[in-house]
């Protein structure tokens, strides 16, 4: 169900996500078949590479996460809210929006504590040897940008209702 | 603590889902307020949501639903139909016996229930109507065929399965959903027969016929794709994210040289649009393995699993609960919701009766994939009623004896786990 208000376009386009997501997926496929390739040729394996696809499998699902927000496309339960009188239906709107907004700020927030322990402990990650933090930062800056297009929404919300 | 924490568990959940959250929102907003009000340790949260996602097997789930989007968008769902029509020509409840088959053949390159039964519904319904088939009843038996995708190997279902519960290898339970899966769809065949010959669908001539041959050159690249996927996981030559990701080029290769229907725009749009699907499910893995580490470090699963067990202790009555808390369950989400809000529940109720997790799973899918089309919340069936124009009502009199042939196919599965569990067996996972 579209309300009025949420589904104007945001001024970031929502393109910049497209193009991640498309980048992520197309890259996580050519690893793979590269792997695949070189094994059957070679009988040598870069297996280590896993841990890169695995990190794209991250960043793969906050962008296109990020997408879903502008385009409200996340699975929930419409069954009851769309038996709420229009007035109640906006507030409960609000009130899960501010939900998922502080919840993607702690994911980003308590995130820099994760990046932290990896620079204090110099955790190093298990196929390629580079420190882990390298990965673990981009799960703030990711939230972060996740939390941003949720507030985007609310404030587009916002100023369509009436 | 148990109790407070338990309740706040699963009351908050609640809670917030019948508000209109999303599911992965409601998982993690609970899971981490639970964590936070129960001292559990808050770092917990961020290790849980990469951890939760950082997995190589989940890393077949974006491929495979690439790799059914990909085989869609260049048009093998089309040329598949044309051969098996040419094959089976026209005849009562022809067309209808030909719905199913090609809904099981994709089934066997995508992975999902939906995308299966849009790519069947929009190529057969008009064919179908022109013949004589009420539209509400193609609409019905493409949304029940299409459930099969889920059961009958790629499945992402599985996948999610695997990845919550790692005693079940994606291998095994692919193999294992094969059988199951082709029984699920040659039930569906008796019905259709019944009611085509009772109300003479069928019997009117095709507008014209292609020839087989030339039909099947144009369909076999499209009948090779199950072979290829399969054989490579047989052969143990491919991990599952490896058979996928064949499968995508080998879908470029068929689209971009063979039939020249995707050029570098559909490729580009393929990528986004299959990208934002498994985003979407992957963000709710990554939340659910939050709201499982609170429900886990609380005893919250454990216990309440112990108050089901404490109802009954026989076997079947504990099989039959779960069946009708999945079906009701089914009515208002998605399957692969469905196996991450109940499967941290049932698993413990699994361990305790020692049941096969390679069986459980398979039947729990099963389950899942009669949810997908049976009414009022049927993900399939929404997807094949608009295509078909028809209210979702307007199917309730056909689809109705379809759930009640895939419901004996399950109660064989549940009575005989010998029907899931030799060709694991057989093939050595």
């Amino acid at each position: 169900m579209s309300r009025e208000g949420a589904e104007t376009t945001p001024r970031v386009p929502v393109k910049i996500e497209e193009a991640l997501a498309a980048a992520a997926m197309a890259l996580i496929c050519l690893i793979t078949f590269a792997n695949v390739v070189v094994r059957y040729f070679t009988d040598e394996s870069f297996a280590f590479t896993e841990e890169f696809s695995v990190f794209l499998l991250v960043v793969l699902a906050f962008v296109g996460a990020s997408a879903a927000v502008v385009r409200n496309s996340h699975i929930r339960v419409s069954f009851f809210v769309e038996r709420m009188s229009p007035r109640r239906a906006f507030v409960a709107e609000l009130a899960v929006m501010a939900v998922t907004f502080v919840l993607f700020a702690a994911i980003a927030g308590f995130g820099v504590g994760l990046v932290a322990d990896d620079v204090r402990f110099e955790t190093t990650s298990p196929g390629i040897g580079v420190p882990q933090w390298l990965y673990s930062m981009w799960l703030p800056v990711l939230g972060a940008a996740v939390a941003a297009r949720v507030l985007g929404r609310i404030v587009r919300l916002w100023r369509g209702r009436g | 603590m148990l109790l407070g924490g338990g309740l706040l568990l699963f009351g908050g959940f609640v809670a917030l889902l019948a508000l209109g959250a999303p599911l992965a929102v409601a998982l993690g907003a609970t899971g981490a307020l639970v964590i936070l009000t129960a001292h559990l340790g808050i770092m917990a949260l961020p290790t849980n949501v990469y951890g939760g996602i950082a997995k190589y097997p989940l890393l077949a789930l974006p491929v495979f639903i690439l790799a059914g989007m990909v085989f869609e968008r260049a048009g093998v769902a089309l040329r598949i139909v044309r051969f098996t029509s040419s094959l089976v020509g026209s005849r009562r409840g022809a067309q209808g016996v030909v719905a199913i088959l090609v809904c099981m053949l994709l089934g066997g390159i995508s992975g999902s229930g939906p995308a299966d039964a849009a790519a069947v519904a929009m190529v057969m319904i008009p064919g179908m109507a022109k013949q004589g088939y009420p539209p509400a009843f193609s609409a019905s038996l493409i949304a029940a065929a299409g459930s099969t995708a889920i059961l009958i190997p790629p499945s992402i279902a599985f996948i999610v399965y695997s990845v919550l519960v790692p005693q079940a290898s994606v291998p095994a339970l692919f193999a294992g959903g094969l059988f199951p899966g082709l029984l699920a769809g040659l039930a569906l065949v008796v019905p259709v027969l019944v009611l085509s010959v009772r109300h003479g669908w069928g019997a009117q001539a095709a507008d014209e016929r292609v020839p087989v041959w030339r039909s099947f050159r144009e369909a076999i690249w499209g009948l090779a794709a199950p072979a290829i996927i399969l054989g490579g996981l047989r052969s143990g030559y491919f991990t599952p994210t490896e058979a996928a990701v064949v499968a995508v080029f080998y879908g470029l290769f068929v689209g971009v040289v063979i039939y020249r229907s995707l050029d570098a725009r559909a490729i580009y749009r393929v990528l986004v649009e299959s990208a934002e699907i498994s985003a979407v499910v992957m963000i709710i893995i990554a939340l659910a393995s939050v709201f499982a580490h609170a429900g886990n470090t609380l005893g919250a699963f454990d216990a309440f699993a112990r108050l089901l067990i404490g109802l009954t202790s026989d076997e079947v009555a504990m099989l039959a609960v779960i069946t009708v808390m999945i079906l009701v369950a089914g009515m208002l989400l998605d399957g692969i919701s469905i196996f991450l809000v109940f499967l941290p529940i049932l698993m413990p109720i699994a361990k305790t009766f020692g049941w096969d997790p390679v069986w459980f799973g398979v039947l729990l899918t099963m389950n899942i994939a009669i949810g997908q089309f049976t009414p009022p919340m049927a993900v399939n069936l929404m997807v094949t009623a608009r295509i078909a124009g028809v209210s979702m009502e307007a199917t309730v009199r056909w689809v109705f004896w379809l759930v009640l042939a895939m419901l004996v196919a399950m109660l064989l599965v549940a009575a005989f786990p010998a029907l899931v569990l030799w060709l694991p067996k057989a093939m050595g996972f």
